[in-house]
């Protein structure tokens, strides 16, 4: 009985136009995503390995390690990055590291070529969360009501067919076909990435996989959204306005609601007044290591590199205090807004979650590591180097270079070697472990998964008071 | 005759109560929307004006002229409100000093990319994606519609002529679906004024023509609908091919151009050009310091006859040799930003030119266009903070030479001497009120509109071509 | 074959020679004759894909002809649709009308179409009390109407233009049998006001008991033409039976 029902409605779905044009166009937008997904990542690399040659480069000819200067570090581009893009073209990706102070990083894609951020990017979190949703409406929204202009529900229910058996045939045909159909796009799609030399390693794909599941199970809720409002309908055209409604406050509105709610409750000290704190610190302490320096003196010792040893010593145990101090007032400073924007976070997540669009979108990012973690990833990653940097410039120059000295030795005159800008530290960013991405998406997870029962529950209580006449 | 056509047309649409409902929700969204953008871009101004405030106080606790530097903030517009555009994206500040150029850094999506998950919903989003499907909705069946009821039918079997019927069709449309919209455009207008944000005569005026441009968007999408209607036989199948055509237009049609415009047309890195510039500028300096090194040596040997005078002058001199060389490398650096810029306007070109196939896209910079959030956002901002740095720098020079100082510490090591440590001579409190203060130039109205001509005049002929093709389409339609 | 006594002067609605050939190249009309007279009701009868409905449309000019003519008023359908159409009132089948519009605003939009600038509510009113719609009704969406409520609004939309000829597009269709009485005997009144009414139908009782001439109509040829009055006394289903398996034994050979 069941599998009569399934099977009539894979067929009805599989010969209407609706079904041919629509899945034609997701087809062509799931691989134009992928293919643009994956050029777009050979780009970045190219031009990451680019940035990061031309930074070695600019080393070469120095004879001395106290020399170097802006020695910046970049955030790698991510393969997954190519598919859901999250906040990564949102943040600073360049840093310029030295050896003391509080790093920041700079120049986010969309800051340096705002013509992306126009009209933003087409990737597939976009697609299925945009397109693949609309889509779901549009096959599902005559589900019931649809049936019943066409006569053809009486006619099925004159016959000994349970009501639930009915519905239950119907979105298992519409979500089994659709998802096998959209699986074999999104395969071709996935083929395209070793094809196009994207690196996936084995838990890149497993990542994917997850998105994929994740964007069926987003899927599959607006779809038994859609049978459960069509259910609740006597006419076509007034489910597919409800459901029209319904996607645009649920995909367009909530997720940046919350997000603006939540701004407004939890208040987040501006990164303008931090750096003004800081700088205002920062020039006070200056002052006090200024005249704090003239008071060197080593009476009586004349041999400039004792000299120097011992004035080494004294700037940087005043450095040291200095930079202690600095480091104590930021690191409070930035822990206390840290801590509130991890507040405002949980806040804003938790309200959004209300829309599926929003868990699927977070468990998304989540998943291809471009979720709002990804810039403290970033900056502990950064702050990481910078210890690896310092101790290496220790080791070279035998002194702990800060920022602003300009340090000059006149009178030898033998030839230097060149120093060898590769010797330098390479700079690592490491994907978050599988398991730990995996454990923050089973929130998102289970809420796509219970949106998907909840509404086929609501769904079946509807079709079974349906006024089927 | 057509009086009658368009009454009819604007009833049917008014009294449908799906009007009813996509009204409230529209108006609803609208308001909100505006609500919302007041109060940010008031959030917004609350903070620029305490980073300004900071910043000034910052430049008066300097005590020295040598180490005299400013920060200079972008300052939010109270067009924001209705099309956000790029002001979250692009960097709000740049220090403005002798030794760093202008650069545009920390944009507010990257200080709180929060924000950035789920972005903001702004009059110029809402009437790009919800007014233009709800445009659609209203007139895919316009005419095949009427077919499948029999009214087709009915109307002509009195003495109408087809091409008044269309007119009449596509008017009453534009009536009942654009003049609504107005209503809560209206009334998000007064809130603007209400809530007491400061506006200028100019920018209501590019407000209105935001207005108009929005109108002519919407237009745009009631004509396609009648386009799409009067070229199908069942309503089932021109709701299809709208919907279709929409996701195509408004959703997909402005990210492809810009991402293939992106592939054809490659820009480096800024961090490339970058290292490029660091790396001359290293040369020049290790250069420089070379010459020093002689001088250095050369004074060194003659220091007997040398007094203090002699050394700040000394010193005076290094400074100005260091200017310079700092000179020549912003040159440098002018040049290869002015190469990338090239490029990269290249890029842009290319990728509106493809992305305006769309009319979503041409509405969308449009609309930034008139808001000032565009594209140009970022180089007039830069622009007018370069014009700020050279009055600074001057400024900054010209005090110095008055003041007679260099500032610095200059740490000299000797076998003979010893250690010997020089502050500068003098650190009391600067006077710096005369200093010039940064400005950002009020755009004027006539640069605004001239580039939004162009997606203007785009919308119009689309408009209008889509009009000629339901035109001739309905004149062939089959009535049965 | 072709008969007709009661020439009270020009004929309202004449078919000359009216062929039409679909894209698809069926011959749905066949070099088809007749004419509809003042006071007269003609009715085509015949199965799905005869022709009626063809015949109706290539009068309102919606199809063009492939060859021949349809007059109205002596008026070229094809060559001056407007000024033809202007003599002519339509009633279709399973109209719908606007669903969102009253019976009021229904009638008052059609009304105007029909050239009438001057319509007050009570004569709207009057008509439809006349179709046989109480007031209650009047101000009711036409959403809620029963299929017949429907079709005595169509009808009422055709009286109110006041044309001499009427075109019945399947009129009595789908109707419950006290609505298909009331039709009739509303089609009777008309006559009676001296229009010329053209009906396509498929039922032959209602046909017999309301048509001056009755044609039977089949694969696009009117293959029987008789006046009421002669065919009286017969049994118009068996002459109908007769001629179809006739014809169709006729088609076959």
């Amino acid at each position: 009985m069941l599998r009569t029902i399934i099977d009539k409605e894979i067929r009805d779905l599989l010969r209407s136009t609706k079904f041919g044009y629509t899945f034609a166009v997701c087809a062509v937008l799931i691989l134009l995503s992928f293919y643009v997904g994956a050029s777009n990542y050979q780009t970045s690399v190219t031009h990451h390995e680019a940035a990061r040659a031309e930074n070695l480069r600019q080393l070469e000819g120095l004879t001395d390690w106290l020399n170097v200067e802006q020695h910046r570090i970049f955030l790698p581009p991510q393969p997954l990055a190519a598919l859901v893009t999250g906040i990564s073209n949102d943040i600073g990706r360049t840093t310029e590291v030295e050896a003391r102070g509080e790093l920041t990083a700079h120049d986010s894609r969309f800051n340096e070529e705002p013509i992306f951020a126009v009209f933003r990017f087409l990737d597939l979190r976009f697609i299925f969360q945009i397109v693949l949703s609309l889509l779901a409406i549009l096959l599902g929204y005559d589900a019931i009501s649809g049936e019943k202009e066409r006569g053809t529900l009486r006619l099925a229910l004159a016959n000994a067919v349970p009501r639930w058996k009915y519905l239950l045939g119907k979105l298992i045909g519409l979500f089994g076909t659709l998802s096998v159909s959209l699986l074999v796009a999104l395969a071709f799609g996935c083929l395209m990435l070793p094809m196009m030399g994207v690196p996936m390693g084995g838990s890149d794909w497993i990542r994917l996989v997850l998105v994929i599941v994740a964007g069926l199970l987003y899927f599959g809720s607006f779809l038994s959204l859609s049978v459960f409002v069509s259910s609740m309908t006597q006419r076509t055209s007034s489910s597919f306005l409800v459901l029209l409604v319904v996607w645009i406050v649920s995909v367009l509105i909530i997720p940046r609601s919350a997000v603006l709610l939540a701004g407004r409750a939890v208040d987040v000290p501006s990164v303008d007044e931090l750096a003004s704190k800081k700088a205002s610190l920062d020039s006070d302490l200056w002052s006090d290591f200024r005249s704090a320096l003239a008071d060197f003196s080593v009476p009586g010792e004349k041999d400039p590199d004792k000299l120097m040893k011992a004035f080494n010593d004294y700037m940087d145990s005043l450095t040291n205090v200095r930079d202690d101090q600095m480091d104590a007032f930021a690191s409070r400073l930035n822990e206390d807004r840290y801590n509130r924007q991890l507040q405002q976070q949980a806040l804003a997540f938790n309200l959004a979650r209300i829309s599926p669009a929003a868990s699927f979108s977070l468990a998304t990012s989540e998943l291809a590591g471009t979720s709002l973690a990804l810039k403290d990833r970033y900056r502990q990653a950064a702050a990481e180097y910078q210890k690896a940097y310092a101790s290496f410039m220790k080791e070279k120059t035998g002194m702990n270079v800060g920022g602003r000295m300009i340090i000059m030795k006149i009178g030898d005159d033998e030839e230097k070697e060149l120093i060898d800008p590769s010797e330098l530290p390479a700079f690592v960013y490491n994907q978050p472990q599988l398991a730990g991405s995996i454990g923050n998406v089973t929130t998102d997870t289970g809420l796509l998964v219970f949106f998907n029962l909840i509404f086929f529950a609501a769904a079946m209580v509807a079709f079974n008071r349906y006024d089927a006449r | 005759m057509l009086g009658t056509l368009i009454q009819k047309e604007l009833r049917a649409i008014i009294l449908s109560p799906k009007f009813t409902a996509t009204f409230a929700v529209c108006s609803v969204l609208l308001l909100l929307s505006v609500f919302i953008g007041i109060r940010e871009y008031k959030q917004t101004v609350a903070q620029h004006e305490t980073a300004v405030q900071l910043a000034d106080q910052r430049i008066q606790e300097i005590s020295s002229w040598h180490g005299m530097r400013d920060k200079t903030y972008r300052k939010p517009d109270p067009l924001q409100i209705l099309v956000s555009g790029l002001t979250y994206d692009i960097g709000r500040w740049s220090s403005i000093d002798s030794r760093s150029t202008v650069k545009l850094k920390n944009s507010a999506f990257s200080d709180d990319p929060i924000f950035a998950v789920f972005r903001f919903v702004d009059f110029a989003f809402i009437v790009q994606i919800v007014f233009s499907l709800f445009a659609i909705l209203f007139t895919f069946d316009a005419v095949n519609g009427e077919r499948e009821n029999g009214t087709l039918r009915l109307v002509f079997s009195n003495a109408v002529p087809r091409a008044k019927y269309i007119i009449g069709k596509c008017l009453g449309s534009w009536l009942g679906l654009v003049v609504p919209i107005c209503i809560p455009i209206a009334l998000s207008l007064l809130m603007i004024n209400i809530f007491g944000v400061p506006m200028t005569a100019g920018e209501w005026g590019r407000v209105a023509l935001l207005v108009a441009l929005s109108l002519l968007y919407v237009t745009l999408f009631v004509v396609m609908g009648v386009f799409v209607s009067s070229l199908t036989k069942r309503s089932s199948v021109s709701f299809l091919l709208s919907l279709v055509v929409w996701v195509l237009l408004v959703l997909i049609i402005p990210r492809g151009g810009v991402l293939a415009a992106g592939q054809l047309a490659s820009v480096p890195r800024l961090a490339e050009i970058e290292g490029l510039r660091d790396g001359h500028a290293k040369n020049l300096w290790s250069q420089h310091r070379k010459e020093m090194e002689e001088r250095f040596l050369a004074r060194h040997d003659a220091r007997e006859e040398r007094d203090d005078d002699d050394m700040w002058a000394e010193m005076k001199f290094e400074d100005s040799a260091r200017k310079d060389v700092q000179i020549q490398i912003e040159a440098y650096e002018v040049r290869l930003m002015e190469d990338w810029d090239r490029r990269k306007a290249t890029q842009q070109r290319l990728a509106l030119t493809l992305s305006r196939f769309s009319p979503a896209a041409a509405y969308q910079l449009a609309a930034q266009t008139l808001a000032g959030t565009d594209l140009s956002l970022k180089p007039r901002n830069e622009e007018a903070m370069r014009t700020y740095r050279k009055e600074f720098n001057q400024y900054v020079d010209e005090k110095q030479a008055e003041g007679g100082h260099v500032g610095g510490i200059q740490i000299s090591i000797g076998s003979d001497e010893g250690m010997k440590i020089t502050t500068s001579r003098d650190n009391a409190g600067l006077d710096i009120d005369d200093r010039p203060r940064y400005t950002l130039p009020q755009q004027q109205l006539a640069a605004v509109i001239q580039p939004a001509v162009t997606d203007f005049g785009l919308l119009a002929f689309g408009t209008i071509l889509l009009f000629a093709g339901a035109f001739v389409s309905f004149l062939r339609y089959d009535l049965r | 074959m072709i008969n007709t006594e009661s020439n009270n002067g020009q004929p309202r609605l004449q078919a000359v020679d009216l062929s039409k050939r679909y894209e698809d190249g069926v011959l749905a009309l066949d070099s088809v004759n007749f004419s509809v007279y003042p006071g007269q009701v003609f009715a085509m009868l015949g199965g799905n894909g005869a022709g009626k409905t063809t015949a109706i449309n290539l009068f309102l000019n919606l199809i063009e002809p492939t060859s021949g003519e349809a007059f109205i008023q002596g008026i070229s359908a094809h060559r001056e649709p407007l000024k033809a159409k202007a003599n002519v009132a339509f009633v279709s089948e399973n109209v719908m009308l606007y669903p969102n519009f009253t019976a009021m605003q229904n009638l008052e939009f059609f009304v105007r179409l029909g050239g009438k600038t001057e319509c007050g509510t009570d004569d709207l009113r009057a008509v439809l009390r006349r179709v046989g719609l109480p007031d209650e009704v009047h101000h009711k969406r036409l959403k809620g109407y029963s299929k017949g409520m429907r079709q005595k609004c169509g009808i009422a939309i055709a009286i109110l233009k006041d044309a001499p000829a009427i075109l019945l597009d399947e009129p009595t269709s789908g109707l419950d049998p006290k609505a298909g009485f009331d039709f009739i005997r509303l089609l009777e009144s008309l006559r009676d006001e001296g229009k010329a009414i053209l009906m396509s139908t498929h039922d032959i009782f209602r046909a017999r008991e309301v048509a001056d001439v009755v044609a039977i109509m089949n694969n696009g040829r009117i293959i029987m033409q008789e006046n009421a009055s002669t065919l009286s006394g017969k049994d118009l289903e068996q002459v109908y039976m007769q001629y179809m398996a006739g014809h169709n034994l006729e088609t076959a050979v």
